[in-house]
Order: structure tokens, then C-alpha cells, then sequence
């Protein structure tokens, strides 16, 4: 496994605390919880959320530019369905972390479990540590970045934007994806279905370089080359059309 | 020369299945098309209602007596779905059918009350602006879904699948992935897509319960969240869809319509309506759920008395799709306007050529000139007749079995013509005084 890159995290990320206030999560029940969050995030201040305790669902459905941390590991689903948030989480994640993230940015300090970016639109999601499977699965635009590795069909059905995973990817990496790139600077487990590799070009190398330096990872951690996964595109016609409509279809 | 009795001893060598092997020996894959199965199984029209004379109250009721209702999904939701008839109208893509489609049902539905449903495609602004209830379809693609939409809806609607095409996702044919559509849906135009089966978030029971917790915490516990299930292996799913947490259950069977499938799924996979129905009644019932979690039943409901039994079997409320469609003009010939034979190869009313995108009177297509020839507010007009219709024959059957609402029909009023539909309905078989199989169940 890839070294933890955990001490490498930038302190511009995240807002002082003293502009903000804390909510101690082991006080409030989820929906408490989240009705405070949203309710304090109206008022455009930083949250704090302490001893989050691996709690499900929180954070979710924020549709408003914000700023929160997480002083601890959050379970499923945190920060989904949100536009425009901007969150630290200082411990690891459940499934689902930032599902369907619209616009924003999430980074996590430690590891995400598996779907980390699922159906994501736009926005970025920096995992300092390792994915689980299915990382960007049904990703739809963004940039899901991966300092560690990353487990078994990741990008599946991908559709748009770009997963960069410093370390390796799983087995079946890019299954039947449609669009969008997978660069991996470690080893491939194997490809999926309709994925093939290339080689990143040099202007992407210097793009993807630059890029990661700005996310202040350092130089001698980045990988020498990148790999690239993108879709084969054999799946993109399967002949509908039977001869007969073919024939007939006169329009 | 062969003649029809000698095709008719046949047996399962018919001139259909010489035409479907020729077809294949060509195309070298699986057939798609549209529509619904053409398997000839137990439906609605083998049950019947048995109004009571001397037996029975003796109350002269009107159909104007009777009430249709419907209150959905009070189990945890601030804000239930209260329409006034228990038929609304089920998620169909803007995709698989175009944007006037689309409008023309929202609007249909609205002015009688009921509600509609988005699809596997995302939500159309017009269908929010002209819809009075929507229900928010999240599916395993997750194609135009986007928080603020979640959020505008009357309800969330969490797609495990769908009836026509059981373990399946959808398919649109790249004939109708046009560029307004490929850019709603974040797919390269013109390529044929392919929805995926499973969600990309969640999987099992366990997950599909913290699942509906952050639907219900995104929506702030203020609308009902749906669960709609293919009828496969029901009592299973329908327990342990309830036990995750859903307000509603959708039992979607075999008869279900779709706008492209797989012939081998749509005729060979799932369970038709009417035993989904029952059993999905018959696990609420052993959960102690039953009513508390609504069911909502659909898959070739075609008409008011369909849905009648389809509520008296245990449903709280049915959706309607093909009929629906039917109602704007499908399989219609336009004097002046549609030529079916020239178009697609078939006189109108054979027509299942929803996949290929060149619907010749502007449903399920993307293209603007066949769009057109769909006028939305007439459209929407006949599904509004369509809904009032459907309500009125439920109304009139209620009234004629002594009641007077629609959800006091229970399964003690039907009996089955056919030993097929007894034993899947599990209602008597008519003259005989009982079933070969004992419900489980008590029904209502």
C-alpha cells in the first residue's frame, strides 16, 4: 500500500475555527444534528462538527456555499447531495462520501470506504489516504484525486471528469465506462470490461503535475509516469436497429 | 401452400417464431422493442367483482357517493400525498418519451388532481411548473438527478427496478440520445445507453436503509420516499424493503411497459401483476405493516376496473404508464398526418417501435419534427378524460358492491373465472367456494 500522505495536507483548506462555532455531534440526534448544520451554514459560518463517531448521513442535502469540518471519521454517505460545500474530514469516511456532489470540495485526511465520488457532477474530492471499491463509479464530471490506492472498479460506468489515484487501482479499473479518464500512477489490477490503457501525453503530465503541486503534494511522492484508462468505446453501438427497421424507417 | 389449421398444429413452431429465427440468424444477438410482454398469462381480466343483493346492506349508492381519495405515506413524512383519485401516472424518461410527452402528462395529471413522476432521465422543469404532485425518481443511474430537484419533489422514489425488465437497467438507443439529451444525461450523443442494475451507492438491505435515512435527511422528513420493486421474489424484497425504512412500496409485475427491452426479459423474467400484488400484501401484513406502508401497484393496469382489483387485492393506489401513452395518441393514425405502415413497418395499433425513436405521433421520440405532430394541451386533456374515466368506473364498481369508497373494496369481493387466477390472486375460483391455495393473509 501507498504511505499515508496524511501530514502533507495544506492548512489552507480549511477556514481558522474562530470564524465559526462547533456542534458536538454525541448531543444531537442525525436530524438534529443536520438541521443545525444547515441552519448554521445559512448564517455563512464555518462549523466544526465534533465527535462525528462514524455517524451516517451527515451533511447531506446542503445546497449552499459553506464551509465545515469534521474532527473525527464520518460513516456513509456524508456531504451526498450537496452544491457547493466545502468540508474537511480529519478521520475516514463510509460509503458514498460526497455522492452526487454538484459543485465544491471535499477532502478527507485518512481513508474513504467504497463509492467515494459515486455519481459526482462536478466539484472535487481528495482522499489523502485509500478508496475503497467502486471509487467514482457513475462519475458524471469532477475530479476525484486518490493519494493512496484505490479498490476494485474504480470509475465504473464513468461517464465524465477525472479520477487521478497516485497509487494502484483493483481489479476490473474503467469497467464499461463511456467518457471521462482514470489516470493511475501505480499498478492496474487488471481492466474492465471496454477499457483500455494509454499513455498520458507529456502536455497532460505537466497538466496533472502542476495540478497535484497545487494540492501541495510534494514533488518526489508524485508518480514518475501516469497510466491513462479511458473507454475503448466498442459498447457505444450494439446495432440496434434489426434490418427490416432499418428498411422501413423512411423518416 | 400451407394452410391455417396446419399452422395451427403447430404447436410452439408458429409463423412468429419461423419470422423470430430468421430475424436472429441475421442479427446474431438478443431483439429489443418496446412495449410490454406478449405472454399470455393470468391478468385482471380473470378475476371479477361479486356484488352482493339480498345477502347484502340493500343501500342504493351513486357513483358521486363514493369517495376516491387516496392519502399516501404517513409512516414518517411531514407532508403525506393526499391526490383525489388512488391512479397516478408512473415515472417514464424525458428521453424515452419527449419533452411535449412529458408536459402533456404533468398537465393531464394536474388538472384532475393526481400525480406524476419523473423517470430514469432527471426532472424537466416543466414537469415541476405544471405538476401539482411529483415524485422524484431516483434511479440507479442517476442520469439528471441533482439535489434542488430532489428537493422541489412531493416525494422521493428509490428505483430498485423495473417490472418490464427485472435485473435489467434501461436502455435508450442511441437513435434517442440526441444531443439535448446526451448533455441532460452526461453521455456522448448518439450512443446507445445503458442504464446500470444496481445503484452505485448502495446494495444490500442494510445499506438501502441508511440510503432512505439521507433521502429522508436531504428532504428535510418532509416527503414520503417510495421504494419501487420489480415483482421477482417480493415477499422478500417488500419485507425487507419496509423494514429499511420506506414509507410506500411500487409492485411493478411483468406486465409492465417499457420503452426498450430485451425480449428475453420482457417475456421471461418476473411475476405477473396479480400475484405481485398478493404477496406484496401478504408481507406487509405479516410485518404488521400493512397500511402503514402503503403499496402502490402497477404493470398492465389498463382501465378502472383493473385498478379496482388491483385495490381490492391490497393496493392503496395503482400508476398508470402505457395507458397513459395510449392516451396522447399511441398507435393512433393521424388522417394527414402519420402514415404507421411507411413509417415504422406496422398498420398503428401494432406498433412497439418505441425504441427506435421515430414514434410517428411525437411520444416516445426525440426527433422535433415527429414531436410536433403531439399537441400537448389536447394531449393533456385526454389524459385528464383518461384519469376522470378510469376514477368514474372505479367509483361505479365501488357503488355497485354497497360501497362507499374505493379503498373499502377488499379481496373477499373478487373471485377468480379461472383456476390459473385463483390460485396467482389467490381468490376463489367462481361456483366452486374456495381456492386450491390459502392466502396467507387476511386482506383488509
Amino acid at each position: 500500500m501507498t504511505k499515508r500522505l496524511a501530514g502533507n495536507v495544506p492548512k489552507a483548506l480549511s477556514a481558522p475555527v474562530s470564524q465559526g462555532y462547533s456542534i458536538d455531534a454525541r448531543k444531537l440526534t442525525t436530524r438534529l444534528l443536520n438541521a443545525s448544520i444547515k441552519s448554521g451554514v445559512s448564517k455563512g459560518r464555518h462549523i466544526t462538527i465534533l465527535n462525528p463517531d462514524a455517524r451516517h448521513n451527515l451533511a447531506v442535502g446542503i445546497v449552499k456555499r459553506c464551509s465545515l469540518s469534521f474532527a473525527g471519521s464520518v460513516g456513509y454517505y456524508c456531504c451526498a447531495f450537496c452544491d457547493g460545500i466545502s468540508a474537511t474530514i480529519e478521520g475516514n469516511s463510509g460509503w458514498g462520501l460526497g455522492d452526487n456532489l454538484m459543485s465544491g470540495s471535499i477532502v478527507i485526511r485518512q481513508d474513504a470506504g467504497a463509492s467515494v465520488g459515486a455519481s459526482m457532477r462536478g466539484g472535487q474530492i481528495l482522499v489523502w489516504g485509500n478508496a475503497g471499491a467502486r471509487a467514482g463509479i457513475s462519475m458524471k464530471g469532477g475530479t476525484l484525486v486518490i493519494a493512496g490506492n484505490s479498490g476494485f472498479l474504480t470509475g465504473f460506468m464513468m461517464q465524465r471528469g477525472r479520477i487521478i489515484v497516485m497509487g494502484g487501482v483493483g481489479d476490473a479499473a474503467g469497467d464499461s465506462m463511456y467518457e471521462g479518464i482514470v489516470y493511475v500512477g501505480g499498478e492496474i489490477g487488471s481492466l474492465g470490461v471496454d477499457a483500455k490503457t494509454e499513455s498520458a501525453t507529456r502536455s497532460e503530465e505537466v497538466e496533472l503535475r502542476a495540478f497535484l503541486k497545487a494540492l501541495k503534494f510534494r514533488d518526489d511522492i508524485l508518480p514518475r509516469r501516469f497510466k491513462k484508462i479511458v473507454s475503448a468505446k466498442r459498447l457505444y453501438q450494439y446495432d440496434s436497429l434489426e434490418p427490416l427497421e432499418r428498411e422501413r424507417l423512411v423518416i | 401452400m400451407i394452410v391455417s389449421d396446419e399452422v395451427s398444429r403447430r404447436e410452439g413452431w408458429t409463423n412468429e417464431v419461423f419470422q423470430d429465427l430468421q430475424v436472429k440468424a441475421e442479427l446474431g444477438r438478443y431483439r429489443i422493442r418496446g412495449f410490454s410482454t406478449f405472454q399470455r398469462i393470468a391478468h385482471f381480466d380473470d378475476i371479477i367483482f361479486i356484488p352482493r343483493y339480498i345477502s347484502g346492506k340493500g343501500v342504493e349508492l351513486r357513483p358521486a357517493d363514493v369517495s376516491t381519495e387516496t392519502v399516501l405515506g404517513t409512516r414518517y413524512a411531514k407532508n403525506a400525498i393526499s391526490i383525489s383519485t388512488p391512479v397516478y401516472i408512473t415515472g417514464m424518461s424525458y428521453g424515452a418519451l419527449s419533452r411535449s410527452a412529458k408536459t402533456a402528462l404533468a398537465k393531464g395529471a394536474a388538472k384532475v388532481g393526481t400525480a406524476t413522476c419523473t423517470g430514469d432521465g432527471g426532472m424537466l422543469t416543466e414537469e415541476r411548473k405544471y405538476s401539482t404532485t411529483m415524485i422524484y425518481q431516483v434511479n440507479a443511474s442517476r442520469y439528471g438527478v441533482t439535489p434542488q430537484d430532489m428537493i422541489s419533489g412531493d416525494a422521493v422514489e428509490v428505483v430498485v427496478g423495473q417490472g418490464a425488465k427485472p435485473a435489467t437497467g434501461g436502455l435508450l438507443m442511441g437513435q434517442k440520445v440526441s444531443a439535448i439529451i446526451a448533455k441532460k444525461r452526461e453521455l456522448p450523443p448518439g450512443i446507445d445507453q445503458r442504464s446500470p442494475t444496481r445503484h452505485p451507492d448502495w446494495l444490500g438491505p442494510d445499506d438501502l436503509g441508511i440510503f432512505i435515512e439521507m433521502l429522508r435527511e436531504v428532504t428535510d422528513w418532509r416527503v414520503p420516499v417510495q421504494v419501487k420493486i420489480p415483482a421477482c421474489r417480493v415477499k422478500d424484497d417488500v419485507k425487507l424493503a419496509a423494514k429499511a425504512g420506506a414509507d410506500g412500496i411500487v409492485i411493478d409485475g411483468m406486465q409492465a411497459g417499457t420503452g426498450a427491452s430485451s425480449e428475453v426479459v420482457l417475456d421471461h423474467s418476473g411475476i405477473p401483476t396479480l400475484p405481485g400484488i398478493v404477496l406484496a400484501r401478504e408481507a406487509l401484513e405479516e410485518l404488521g405493516l400493512l397500511k402503514k406502508v402503503y403499496l402502490v401497484a402497477s404493470g398492465g393496469i389498463r382501465n378502472g376496473i383493473d385498478a379496482a382489483k388491483a385495490i381490492a387485492l391490497g393496493a392503496d393506489a395503482v400508476a398508470i404508464g402505457q395507458a397513459a401513452i395510449i392516451a396522447l395518441n399511441c398507435n393512433r393514425e393521424l388522417p394527414g398526418i402519420t402514415d404507421f405502415v411507411r413509417e415504422v413497418g406496422v398498420p398503428a395499433g401494432y406498433c412497439t417501435k418505441c425504441h427506435t425513436g421515430k414514434c410517428p405521433v411525437g411520444i416516445t421520440t426525440q426527433d422535433p419534427r415527429l414531436e410536433k405532430r403531439l399537441a400537448i394541451d389536447e394531449a393533456a386533456v385526454r389524459v385528464a378524460s383518461l384519469l376522470s374515466s378510469m376514477t368514474l368506473e372505479m367509483k361505479l364498481i365501488t357503488c355497485a358492491l354497497g360501497k362507499r369508497n374505493v379503498h373499502d373494496l377488499t379481496v373477499d369481493d373478487l373471485s377468480a373465472l379461472n383456476v390459473e387466477a385463483s390460485m396467482m390472486a389467490k381468490v376463489p375460483m367462481v361456483g366452486s367456494g374456495g381456492t386450491l391455495l390459502k392466502s396467507a393473509g387476511k386482506g383488509k
